[in-house]
């Protein structure tokens, strides 16, 4: 159980999303680092597939009437623990009863998953209990979390484990690895030399349905084009040449001509740019992104 | 790049990879019954599909590609046009006013006045294409040509859930309230999408839609 003493700027109950509704418009949405999650979720002794909360920004204040087991994974914020404790990043934290656990603001980076032991309970919506804001539903009534709300979370079982998690190694201030897009052949070489010499900055009108990127402005040959499927990380161009990175609870499908592609393992750090970061993008082979998507979160004994 | 791309015939569709996930396939026709087809099929590395128009656009889950069972559905033959008999929706629409703004200019341009303009929009049976942009917004086939009209300049900050509108060769309508850029001509009531129910979208591709204009 936990008690909002604080909300945070934008607290949202995540799991690993809704798959396979996108013919009905329905994106996958879920925790924006999946993975991060579900490593807080280990931490914890949670099933993989348990709710947990995203934490933007700036976290809130949290107390735990009956205690808790909790487990933070993702970027470091600021934060303190009423007993005094040290708030430690990526190892399980065990939390007295009665304990207020406080976030503040995020170091560096945008985003962090907590998780809870037993997973937060909230009604699931269309097979998920990840909220997806544009359209109100999922998570906590549809919304992201306000002072005064009650989360309730499962039964606990099981021995609880002192862990520590390890993330795959994320290089900073390196360009964001991309797939050239299906349309890239149709943006002329100054729009294409734009793009990938060019360095963009985040914009602050941005969000989970997409990131607005201010810098050079990417030409192309104007034409409609048919709507066609697009992913997360899918970086759009329309008419105004300002590139838009599609986020994790974008359209399913897009008219503007896409060009490139987030690979799969920059989603994690495409989830922790801030307004104001600096972006630059450099495509890499296929096979090398699979692999590189295969990079798993270590988890070990804390000792 | 990994491009495996062939020559478009009737039963070999054209693909490419346009991620490290993501796979368009180019289906024309055939798009609805081979999304049927695929769907069936229920291959483990498939996290999700998604029709559009004239093609499916395949999700992998992270670090798999194009498994052996997969190329051998996408290069086995379906039948050419997909079945007529998608559910029939009459959608009862409120045109023009206050409902539908932007239908003066919109009938000006096609040379018509309102209720021919109407009447046009009114008289045909549409297909729903796809779904997208919104949860449960469909992308209606049919619109006749002279109706077909290019999105606002500058897009709405807020259209209603409800309103009917065009967008090219489009018409659809929008799902939930939110900025949108196609030209509004009227508003139904209907409540295109609901997550609670156990059909959350009204509409599906396939399905057909008729206006009734109130």
């Amino acid at each position: 159980m936990i008690e909002v003493l604080h909300a945070g700027l934008c607290d949202l109950v995540m799991d690993q999303g809704r798959s396979g509704r996108g013919a009905l418009g329905v994106p996958v949405g879920g925790a924006a680092d999946s993975a991060a999650l579900v490593a807080a979720n280990r931490l914890v002794g949670n099933d993989a597939a348990a709710a947990g909360l995203e934490i933007t920004l700036r976290g809130p204040a949290l107390r735990f009437p009956l205690g808790g087991v909790v487990a933070l994974a993702g970027t470091r914020f600021a934060a303190t623990r009423s007993s005094g404790a040290a708030v430690g990043w990526g190892e399980t934290l065990v939390l007295a009863a009665g304990e207020t656990l406080n976030l503040e603001q995020a170091e560096t980076g945008c985003r962090c998953w907590l998780a809870l032991r037993g997973g937060l309970t909230v009604p699931p919506v269309m097979g998920s209990c990840s909220t997806f804001l544009p359209a109100g539903f999922g998570g906590y009534r549809g919304r992201a979390l306000r002072t005064g709300d009650v989360l309730a979370s499962g039964a606990q079982a099981g021995a609880v484990r002192l862990l520590r998690a390890r993330a795959p190694a994320i290089e900073r201030d390196v360009p964001l690895r991309v797939v050239a897009g299906p349309q890239a052949g149709q943006f002329d070489d100054a729009g294409l030399l734009a793009f990938f010499a060019g360095s963009y900055r985040v914009e602050t009108a941005s969000d989970r349905r997409g990131l607005r990127l201010g810098g050079p402005t990417v030409t192309y040959a104007r034409a409609e084009l048919p709507s066609q499927g697009v992913l997360p990380g899918a970086v759009q161009v329309p008419p105004d040449g300002r590139p838009i990175v599609l986020g994790w609870d974008g359209p399913v499908t897009g008219g503007y001509p896409v060009i490139a592609g987030v690979i799969a393992a920059d989603m994690a750090k495409l989830a922790q740019l801030r307004p104001g970061d600096a972006v630059r993008f450099a495509t890499i082979e296929l096979e090398r992104a699979r692999l590189l998507a295969t990079e798993q979160w270590k988890i070990e004994e804390l000792t | 790049m990994e491009n495996d791309t062939r020559a478009p015939s009737q039963s070999h569709p054209a693909w490419r990879w346009i991620s490290d996930r993501g796979l368009r396939v180019e289906t024309g026709d055939t798009t609805l019954t081979r999304y049927a087809a695929l769907i069936s099929l229920n291959l483990p590395e498939i996290e999700d599909i998604i029709p559009a128009d004239g093609c499916l656009f395949l999700v992998f889950r992270r670090g798999t590609g194009l498994s052996e069972n997969l190329r051998s559905a996408l290069i086995a033959p379906v039948a050419g046009m997909p079945a007529t008999g998608g559910t029939l929706h009459e959608i009862v629409v409120e045109y023009g006013g206050a409902a539908g703004p932007d239908l003066p200019v919109l009938a000006e341009r096609a040379g018509l006045d309102a209720a021919a303009y109407i009447n046009s929009h009114a008289a045909v049976e549409y297909s729903v294409a796809f779904l997208g942009f919104q949860p449960g917004f469909p992308y209606l086939h049919g619109l006749p040509c002279a109706l077909h009209a290019p999105r606002r300049a500058s897009p709405r900050l807020r259209v209603a859930a409800g309103s009917v509108a065009i967008g090219g060769g489009y018409t659809g309508i929008y799902s939930a309230s939110g900025p949108g850029g196609w030209q509004i001509i009227g508003h139904t009531t209907a409540v295109m999408f609901d997550p609670q129910r156990a059909a959350p979208a009204l509409l599906l591709p396939g399905d057909r839609v008729r206006f009734v204009p109130r």
